[in-house]
């Protein structure tokens, strides 16, 4: 799996668009708190452009690579190597470079600004939103034969995880205000990584009514580490699964 | 012992046959064409032997060794496909590396059969992305050359190349079959074929429709070459007029 990671890493490391993301984020987090008289409102900014951006870039980025690898990876197929080490090495390799354009590019004026907890809070929901991503576009690529069709399929995830899971959420949480309904809510909010994300940021800063209603009944129910690591848990369960599944369809597909 | 045993070995696609029941063994030291029209299964029969697609129906030998989950086999294959693309970021140089240490290989990269002939030891620096799809088929057929196979199959392999590249890698086929290299080979060049094959099977609507060596194909039909002897031997056989391959 390491040489399938290794050669992976060293083609995305000269890939314009990994290159791009990392110059991009840059420019957006340094411009941020240039235009922010406090460097915590630059961070909350930043945290509600970079929990939509990066899930967004993990997702189509991830699909788009896989379609294009399709002929190499075929290639890799017809060698002495189990599938699973083809499929962990690629996908260990699109997180790594997603995850250090993402770390670097934000990371940089984050720590430069705003060196405290929240920044790194951030920065770690980053690393697990791409890499939940990663795997959710991985299973998508797998899974659909056009490209198009794949690219599509992302987008659709990501709008869906984005905005209209937390509707539908908030939708919910109305309509049925006059029961008690609060103990469903947290784990209905654990089925959205995306709220997670945003919810490990909101116990971190102490602004829950700036992460949407769902984190602010996730805090009400756990108290900052607790939740920190419980919202962990989650997401890294969000990583394992689609990867799971990305695995199986790898090892069953007919190239 | 044949050194490639199919055995009833069929695919479905939904509800559509792409090979069904192909039976035949293909012997060390043979090279075997598989023609046909678009469609026919020839690439599905290749893709099955590879593993690269999982049989529906039957099993697949290699040298005793069942085409399954194992990847061991693959270190006896050789493949060069009809359409190559690699990582556009990655020198060539790095793509022979890495299959170097997928296969636990410790030549040269600049040494082993046909990097020098087809002009490849000269261009290792190059970017995958830049290459010409003839200069990617050229990389390609030295992957498949390189790791000294057993069982070496060829998808087109000349389409896209140069006639003097060509020559290069069907003298190259030669060798390697003199040497005990059992050859599976699909081409739409009835010349190819013809110098090729010691036999020749022809697919259509996924099932084998014969196997014959190109002299026994010649013999019955009483034609002087095989691009008029085998639709011939198809109109007798299917009792349909077949114009042309």
């Amino acid at each position: 799996m390491l040489k399938v990671y290794k050669y992976t890493l060293i083609d995305l490391a000269r890939n314009k668009f990994v290159g791009g993301w990392l110059l991009l984020l840059m420019a957006i987090s340094f411009g941020l708190f240039q235009l922010e008289d406090q460097p915590v409102k630059a961070m909350l900014s930043l945290s509600q452009v970079l929990l939509a951006l990066v899930p967004l870039v993990a997702s189509v980025f991830s699909i788009v690579y896989i379609y294009d690898a399709l002929e190499f990876t075929e290639l890799l197929a017809v060698q002495p190597l189990h599938r699973a080490k083809i499929m962990g090495g690629q996908m260990l390799a699109l997180g790594t470079a997603l995850v250090l354009g993402a770390v670097v590019g934000a990371g940089v004026p984050l720590l430069i600004f705003h060196p405290a907890g929240a920044s790194v809070t951030l920065l770690l929901a980053c690393v697990m939103l791409t890499l939940v991503f990663t795997a959710i576009g991985a299973l998508i690529a797998i899974k659909n034969r056009e490209k198009a069709r794949g690219v599509g399929l992302g987008l659709v995830v990501w709008f869906l995880f984005v905005l209209v899971y937390d509707a539908i959420l908030l939708w919910i949480m109305y309509a049925f205000s006059e029961y008690p309904i609060e103990p469903w809510i947290v784990p209905l909010a654990a089925l959205d990584p995306i709220d997670l994300g945003r919810i490990m940021v909101m116990l971190k800063v102490d602004l829950a009514a700036m992460m949407g209603y769902t984190g602010a009944i996730y805090e009400k129910f756990f108290g900052s580490m607790m939740g920190i690591f419980l919202a962990l848990g989650a997401l890294a369960a969000w990583v394992a699964v689609p990867s799971a599944f990305a695995f199986r369809a790898f090892r069953r597909k007919d190239f | 012992m044949a050194r490639v045993i199919f055995e009833n070995a069929g695919k479905r696609y939904g509800k559509m046959w792409a090979l069904r029941e192909f039976s035949a063994g293909f012997e060390p030291g043979e090279a075997v064409s598989v023609i046909g029209p678009n469609g026919s299964g020839k690439t599905t029969l290749i893709k099955c032997l590879l593993g690269l697609v999982h049989a529906t129906t039957g099993t697949i030998q290699v040298n005793g060794q069942k085409v399954g989950n194992d990847p061991s086999y693959r270190h006896q294959l050789g493949y060069m496909p009809q359409i190559s693309r690699f990582p556009s970021e990655l020198k060539i140089g790095q793509l022979i590396d890495l299959m170097d240490d997928i296969r636990g290989n410790t030549m040269d990269r600049t040494e082993g059969p046909l990097v020098k002939e087809l002009g490849v030891a000269t261009m290792m620096d190059k970017r995958l992305g830049t290459l010409s799809g003839g200069q990617r088929q050229k990389v390609s057929a030295v992957l498949a050359f390189r790791y000294s196979p057993t069982v070496l199959v060829l998808d087109e392999p000349t389409a896209g190349l140069d006639p003097v590249s060509s020559q290069i890698l069907l003298s190259a086929v030669r060798a390697i079959k003199r040497s005990g290299c059992t050859v599976m080979i699909t081409s739409h060049l009835m010349e190819e074929v013809e110098a090729m094959a010691d036999r020749i099977a022809y697919l259509q609507d996924g099932r084998l429709q014969f196997l014959q060596s190109p002299e026994e194909i010649l013999g019955v039909t009483g034609l002087d070459r095989l691009s008029k002897a085998i639709p011939a031997m198809l109109t007798a056989k299917t009792g349909s007029h077949v114009e042309s391959l």
